[in-house]
C-alpha cells in the first residue's frame, strides 16, 4: 500500500504511460473536466482580485530575491528554527531524507504514522520504507487517502486522485470498511472522516510537507482546506516536516504575497480553509502540538539548478498546479502519463532537473507544445516553455540522437528557425500541433504527440485506436487554439532571436 | 527507551546536523558564486505585497459586511450581534437547536464571562486545560473561540494557540463557533500579518491559524464535500459593540 508499489508494474516511457492514458477514457474526461473547472476558478479569481500583474511580478521578484541569497536566508531559518526548540537536519539525498526519517522513527518506537500532503515525500518513496520497518504510514489527505488505498501514485498535484470516479472510490473504501458502502460522495467522506480520526488519534509520528519557510522567525507555513495538516500538526507527539530547501521566503510580509498567490492559481479560492503557521514544538504550558519537531531540509537535486542560468527559476516555484491546468497536453493525457512526481510541464522540467540525467528523460520534455500557456499561467511566472526548449537542446548537444529525436529536432529547429513559418505556427495555435512541411511532405509533428506518429512507435501501437485517440486528441485541441498574449509572443520571438544569433551554443546539434 | 538515552540520541543528531549545515550551506554559496561567511543581510526591496494594496482600506461595516459574505460564500454561517450577551444567547440556542452534549470553550476571560453552563442544561461545558484538552476535544461536539484576528477580505479568522487557547478547539469538535470582536477584524490578511512580522521570535505563539471556512474537499468527482477533517458546521458570530 505504498506510493512507491506503481513503480515496479508501470510502462516506462513517457508514450507508453500515454497510451494508457489515452485509452482510459474516463481518465481522459476527468482531467479535462477538472483542469478546466480548477482554471476557470483561477481566471476568475484572479480577474476578481485585479492587477494580478502586479501580484505575479512582485511574488516573482520575492522568489528571485530569496533564491538568490538561499544561504543567507536558509541559515537565518535554520538559527530561528533551531532557536525555537526545533531540531533541523540536512539530507543532501533522498536516501538520507529516508534514513533519517527512519532514525527518528525507530527511537520514537513508531507504530504508526499520519502523513499531510507533501510531494517532497513523494520524492522520497518514504511510505515504502516506513512499511518495510513494519511502521504503518497514512495518507490522510482525502484525495492521497484513496490513492494509497489503490496503491497508486498521485495524478495531479492538486488533486491527486483526479483520475478515480466515486464508484471506484466506493469500491476501495468498501474494502477498507468491511462493508459496502454506496457511491454518495458525502457518505464515503464521512467514512473517511471516522476512520482517519482514528489514525490522527493513535499515531505516533506526524509528517507534514511544507509550502513556506519564513526566515525571521523559523516558522512553516501549511496551505491546506481538509484540516489533515492540522490534525498531522496538532495530535501526535512527533512533528517530522520534509522541507525543499528553497521553500524558504524572508518575512511574514512576504506570505502575504504568496498567500495571495497560491491559492487563488491552484483552486481559485481567495484563501485556502487553513493556512497554518507553526514556529516550533508546542510551548512548555501547551496543551496541545507536538512536543518534538524535526525538520528535514532536502536538496535532491534542487542544488544543481542554483547557479544555471537556464534553470535557476525552477527554484521559485510554489507548486501550485496551475501550468498544469493551463497545460492543453496535461488536459489530455493527464499526470501518470508523466511518470515522475511532479506532472504537466512544471514537472517535464523539474524531473529531468532533478534527476541530474536529462538523457534519462528523454521523452518527457517531446510532450509538451511549447505553446506557452503555463508561464502565462505561472503565478511567479517561471518561463517554462524557454526552459523545456533549452532542455530539448541540451539533450540533442548532450549527442542523443535517436531517430525519432532528431527527425523532431529538425522539424522543430526548422520552424524556429524561419521566422514566417514560425508567426504561422504562433497564428495556428498556441497547443503547437504544427504540421511541418518539408520537401513538400510532412516530416514531423511539432507538439505534443511529436515523434509518436513516427514509424518506430507506430509499430507498437494499436493502430486504430491510437489514430482514433490522435484524431479526437487534436479535435480537442483545436478547440482550445487562441491567440497568444503579446507578451509571450514577444519572449518567444525574443528567443528566437537569441537562437539565431551566431556563437549560440545551443544551435549546434 | 529513557530519556537520557533520548537526550544522547538528539545530541547525536544534533552534532551530524552542524557538521552537515557547513556543507550544505557552503555548497549553496559555491553554487551561487558566493564565497565567505555569511555577512550583511540582502537588502530585500520587494518585502511584503505591492503599495497600492498598502493603501487599501475598508471602513469597520464595510469590513463585517465583506467578512460575513466571504464566509458565507466559503460555506459557513455568520451573524452580526452587538453585544456579547447576544452571542451568549446565540451559542446556547444553537446548542440546543443541534441538542449539543459536550460543549468545549477556550480559556478565555470573554467565555468565562457568559457563564455558559449555567444557561444550558444536558450538556457539559468543559473549559481548555493543558492536561486532557485533547481528549476532550475529541469527544466534543462543539468547540467556541474568541479570535485573535480576521481578516475582511478573504474572510478568515485567526486564532493562536496559548497554554489557555488549544489548537484542538477550533479543529477536532464537528461544530466551530467563533467570536469575532470587530475591532479585531481588518481589512486585509496583510495587516494580521505585520503582527507577526519582525516580531520577537520568543514571543510568537507556536500554532498561528488561519481559518477561512468549513473544512472541504473536492477530492472525490470534484464534488464539493465538506467536514472532512476539521469542523464541517463553522459560525462566525461578530460582535460589534456598539
Ligand atoms: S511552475 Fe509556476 S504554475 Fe507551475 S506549479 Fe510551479 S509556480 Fe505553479
Amino acid at each position: 500500500m505504498s506510493g512507491a508499489s506503481h513503480e515496479g508494474t508501470s510502462p516506462s516511457t513517457v508514450k507508453e504511460r500515454a497510451e494508457i492514458a489515452l485509452n482510459n477514457e474516463f481518465l481522459r474526461k476527468a482531467v479535462k473536466f477538472t483542469t478546466e473547472r480548477l482554471r476557470t476558478g483561477k481566471k476568475s479569481a484572479s480577474e476578481e482580485h485585479g492587477n494580478w500583474d502586479l501580484w505575479r511580478e512582485r511574488g516573482r521578484q520575492i522568489r528571485l530575491h530569496t533564491i538568490a541569497h538561499l544561504d543567507y536566508y536558509l541559515s537565518q531559518f535554520i538559527e530561528n528554527a533551531r532557536a525555537n526548540g526545533v531540531h533541523v537536519h540536512f539530507a543532501a539525498t533522498s536516501e538520507e531524507a529516508v534514513e533519517l526519517t527512519m532514525a527518528i522513527a525507530k527511537e520514537a518506537g513508531a507504530r504508526s504514522v499520519v502523513k499531510s500532503k507533501s510531494m517532497v515525500s513523494e520524492e522520497l518513496h518514504i511510505n515504502a520504507a516506513l512499511e518495510k520497518a513494519g511502521i504503518e504510514s497514512v495518507e490522510t489527505d482525502l484525495g492521497e487517502y484513496i490513492i494509497q488505498l489503490a496503491g497508486e501514485a498521485p495524478s495531479h498535484i492538486i488533486i491527486p486522485a483526479i483520475h478515480k470516479n466515486r464508484y471506484q472510490i466506493a469500491e476501495l473504501l468498501s474494502k477498507e470498511a468491511g462493508k459496502e458502502l454506496p457511491p454518495d460522495t458525502s457518505i464515503l467522506a464521512g467514512f473517511v472522516r471516522r476512520k482517519l480520526r482514528e489514525k490522527f488519534l493513535e499515531a505516533d509520528i506526524g509528517m507534514t510537507g511544507c509550502n513556506f519557510a519564513i526566515a525571521e522567525t523559523g516558522s512553516i507555513v501549511l496551505f491546506e482546506n481538509e484540516g489533515n495538516a492540522r490534525m498531522v500538526s496538532t495530535v501526535p507527539k512527533t512533528q517530522i516536516t520534509l522541507m525543499g530547501m528553497e521553500r524558504i521566503i524572508p518575512t511574514w510580509d512576504d506570505l502575504e504575497v504568496m498567500s495571495t498567490l497560491l491559492p487563488r492559481s491552484a483552486t481559485g479560492q481567495k484563501l485556502t480553509v487553513y493556512m497554518s503557521g507553526i514556529t516550533g514544538p508546542r510551548r512548555p504550558l501547551d496543551g496541545d502540538g507536538p512536543e518534538e519537531m524535526h525538520i528535514i531540509i532536502v536538496d535532491n537535486g534542487r542544488s544543481l539548478q542554483l547557479g544555471d542560468p537556464e534553470f535557476q527559476e525552477l527554484l521559485n516555484c510554489i507548486r501550485c498546479g496551475a501550468c498544469l491546468n493551463a497545460c492543453p497536453v496535461y488536459r489530455q493525457i493527464g499526470g501518470h502519463a508523466y511518470g515522475g512526481t511532479y506532472s504537466g510541464p512544471i514537472g517535464a522540467v523539474l524531473t529531468p532537473s532533478l534527476n541530474k540525467n536529462i538523457m534519462e528523460w528523454d521523452d518527457i520534455a517531446n510532450a509538451s507544445s511549447l505553446c506557452g500557456a503555463c508561464y502565462e499561467a505561472c503565478p511567479v511566472k517561471i518561463p517554462l516553455h524557454d526552459m523545456l526548449v533549452y532542455l530539448r537542446n541540451r539533450k540533442v548537444k548532450n549527442g542523443k540522437r535517436m531517430m525519432l529525436e532528431s527527425a523532431g529536432m529538425k522539424g522543430f529547429k526548422l520552424v524556429m528557425g524561419n521566422h514566417k513559418l514560425y508567426e504561422s505556427a504562433v497564428k495556428i495555435g498556441r497547443a503547437g500541433q504544427v504540421l511541418v512541411k518539408r520537401e513538400g511532405k510532412i516530416k514531423a509533428k511539432i507538439g505534443p504527440l511529436k515523434g509518436w506518429n513516427s514509424y518506430r512507435h507506430l509499430s507498437a501501437l494499436p493502430k486504430q485506436s491510437f489514430r482514433e485517440a490522435w484524431q479526437e486528441l487534436e479535435k480537442d485541441l483545436k478547440q482550445e487554439m487562441r491567440e497568444m498574449t503579446a507578451e509571450t509572443k514577444q519572449r518567444m520571438e525574443q528567443a528566437l532571436k537569441t537562437r539565431k544569433g551566431g556563437g549560440n551554443s545551443h544551435e549546434q546539434h | 527507551m529513557s530519556s537520557t538515552e533520548h537526550e544522547a540520541f538528539l545530541r547525536d543528531l544534533r552534532e551530524k546536523s552542524l557538521r552537515q549545515q557547513e556543507q550544505f550551506i557552503g555548497n549553496i554559496k559555491q553554487r551561487l558564486g558566493r564565497s565567505g561567511q555569511g555577512g550583511e543581510p540582502p537588502a530585500h526591496p520587494f518585502k511584503g505585497a505591492p503599495d497600492f494594496w498598502q493603501e487599501f482600506e475598508l471602513k469597520q461595516d464595510e469590513r463585517v459586511n465583506l467578512f460575513m459574505d466571504n464566509w458565507k460564500k466559503a460555506g459557513g454561517h455568520a451573524v452580526q450581534l452587538r453585544t456579547m450577551e447576544e452571542a451568549k444567547r446565540f451559542i446556547v440556542q444553537l446548542s440546543k437547536d443541534l441538542s449539543a452534549k459536550q460543549l468545549l470553550i477556550q480559556n478565555q476571560e470573554e467565555l468565562h464571562a457568559m457563564e455558559l453552563d449555567r444557561s444550558l442544561n444536558g450538556a457539559e461545558v468543559s473549559v481548555w486545560h493543558q492536561q486532557q484538552g485533547l481528549s476532550v476535544a475529541a469527544g466534543a461536539d462543539i468547540g467556541v473561540v474568541v479570535v485573535d484576528y480576521a481578516a475582511a477580505y478573504t474572510g478568515s479568522i485567526i486564532v493562536t494557540s496559548s497554554p489557555d487557547k488549544g489548537r484542538s478547539v477550533s479543529l477536532l469538535p464537528t461544530v466551530m463557533i467563533a467570536i469575532i470582536p470587530a475591532e479585531r477584524l481588518y481589512t486585509r490578511v496583510g495587516q494580521v500579518l505585520a503582527h507577526f512580522n519582525g516580531s520577537i521570535r520568543e514571543q510568537m505563539p507556536a500554532g498561528i491559524h488561519f481559518i477561512s471556512g468549513p473544512s472541504r474537499s473536492a477530492d472525490i468527482e470534484n464534488d464539493l464535500t465538506i467536514g472532512v477533517h476539521g469542523p464541517g458546521i463553522v459560525y462566525a458570530l461578530v460582535v460589534t459593540n456598539e
